[in-house]
């Protein structure tokens, strides 16, 4: 599952955002100053295609770096980036259009209201799609794809890769999906198997922690709702 | 340059589920229903195309030097014998994957589009540059697959990088069928493929030991128009490449015991 986090070794880049300049022109010299050996790129709101991002590549390379993950706030970004088969994070910024504002009052917006990101369209095996907050899937995950999400992970779809709720720990996170047949499931610390026997036809299930274990059930009567406490 | 010919990719990313069979037999289907058609070897690797048609001892130039320009597009393509309405451009050196570009390939295709009516790309397995290449060429894809838990995975990947690459309609070949094994639940169902694919069937072609016996001939199955029923599995396909509807049989849903399902195979003119 090519999980990344080894921490110590990767700088993170951020490119400029579109209407402040172009990344090809910043790029090289911010490469220069790197001195770990892997690089994470935040695309930020760039949508580059995979002929771009090759480049992208090709400008890391030539520093003598090595392109680690991609990060973005544009699906379509993120999608090319799966596509060359880099590690990818789609990031669901509320704040991008507000500039000016200091650090600590965009912390105190996200906070307040939950961020969901929304997708549509079938995770392919080696596709992954990652969330901050919740996630809502409308399609399946196939075998050999990941979904995660900080909170809750919800497949309007069929569910038969992996999929991970709560990964920065959230214990209350759950996995729903209309068919839970998962390779996988993980909720906070917590790692299961997906069920062997075939799950009853068009029963809605959820996944959730209970005392430290991942148990599966049938969902509340309209599983797409979250009552966040 | 915008012509109506269809330029169609036939690949897997999983290696030997048949795309160079499927390719070489629809390519003989095709020109003998009267199309005018190209088979292009994009393996330049592994190439066997030339082999599988019986012309590799007619190749005389290749994409290469077509490409480099030391010879006209007519010079390198080998028309065949007995169907003449089919061509095939052969595979340059394997050296040529080091410096062959995406828009290498569009150039050839392009230059294809303008004498042939479709143009079938034969792709090499996996999805590294050579597959890249030959996608960005392609306007539609037929993925092949087998009734197999990883040839199904490597075709879902590959679905899901046609999809971002634009190419479209994308639709799916299941090679080496064999009823009995679906039918007492050893081998992946018809239903249990096109479940996670989420993809249009173009057609069945059934396990059949004429294909290996045909392949070594270097006489498509398809040449002949003979009777066995992987071959009018291809033709079947063919036929259904140009919008003629004819119906799909799953050969595992008919009949009730394993040898009426396999009896009616043997009958049916259909799948
Ligand atoms: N329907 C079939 N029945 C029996 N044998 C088959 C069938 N289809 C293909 N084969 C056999 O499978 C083998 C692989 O086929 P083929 O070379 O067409 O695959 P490929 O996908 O082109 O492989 P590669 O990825 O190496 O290019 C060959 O020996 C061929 O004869
Ligand atoms: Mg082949």
């Amino acid at each position: 599952m090519g999980s990344i986090n080894s921490g110590e070794n990767i700088t993170t880049i951020k490119l400029p955002l579109t209407r402040s300049s172009d990344w090809r022109i910043s790029l090289p010299g911010k490469l220069n100053k790197v001195n770990s050996e892997g690089v994470l790129v935040d695309c930020q709101d760039w949508q580059l295609g995979c002929t771009e991002l090759k480049q992208l590549r090709s400008y890391i390379e030539q520093a003598g770096l090595k392109l680690i993950s991609i990060r973005s706030n544009i699906p379509e970004t993120i999608v090319s980036a799966a596509a060359l088969g880099h590690q990818s994070t789609l990031v669901l910024q509320k704040s991008v259009l507000v500039e000016n504002s200091s650090p600590k009052s965009e912390e105190a917006k996200s906070n307040d209201s939950p961020k969901l990101l929304f997708h549509e369209g079938t995770l392919r095996s080696g596709e992954h799609l990652s969330a901050e907050g919740d996630v809502l899937l409308l399609g399946d995950v196939n075998p050999g794809a990941t979904i995660s999400a900080g909170g809750n992970v919800m497949i309007w779809g069929r569910l038969r890769g992996t999929a991970q709720a709560g990964k920065l720990g959230d214990k209350k996170a759950k996995i729903i999906a209309l068919e839970l047949r998962p390779v996988q499931l993980r909720i906070a610390n917590a790692i299961a198997r997906g069920p062997e026997e075939k799950p009853a036809q068009g029963l809605t299930e959820e996944a959730l922690l209970e005392s430290g274990k991942i148990i599966i059930q049938p969902a509340r009567v309209n599983p797409f709702m979250f009552d966040r406490t | 340059m915008e012509t109506n010919t269809r330029i169609i990719l036939i690949c897997s990313g999983k290696g030997g589920v048949g795309k160079t069979t499927l390719t070489a037999n629809l390519g003989i289907a095709l020109a003998r229903q009267g199309v005018c058609t190209a088979v292009l070897d994009a393996d330049f690797g592994l190439r066997n195309l030339d082999l599988l048609l019986g012309l590799e001892n007619r190749i005389v130039y290749t994409a290469q030097e077509v490409l480099e320009e030391t010879c006209r597009l007519d010079q390198a393509l080998v028309k065949h014998k007995q169907e003449p309405n089919l061509s095939l451009m052969p595979a340059g050196n394997p050296r040529m994957l080091d410096w062959l570009k995406p828009k290498d390939m569009q150039r050839i295709v392009d230059m294809l589009s303008e004498k042939f009516d479709y143009v079938l790309i034969d792709c090499p397995a996996g999805v590294e540059d050579g597959f890249r290449n030959a996608v960005a060429a392609s306007k539609e894809a037929i993925v092949v697959t087998n009734p197999e838990v990883s040839a199904v995975r490597d075709a879902d990947r590959v679905i899901g990088l046609l999809n971002t690459h634009g190419v479209k309609p994308v639709q799916l070949v299941l090679n080496r069928v064999r009823p009995k094994m679906i039918a007492s639940q050893e081998m992946l169902s018809v239903d249990d493929v096109t479940d996670i694919l989420a993809l249009p069937l173009l057609g069945l072609v059934i396990e059949d030991e004429q294909v290996i016996v045909s392949t070594n001939r270097g006489e498509p199955l398809t040449l002949t128009g003979g009777n066995s029923p992987a071959a009018r599995c291809y033709s079947n396909i063919a036929r259904r490449l140009q919008g003629e509807e004819i119906p799909l049989i799953d050969p595992s849903k008919q009949g009730s015991g394993v040898r009426d399902k396999l009896k009616r195979l043997m009958q049916t003119k259909i799948f």
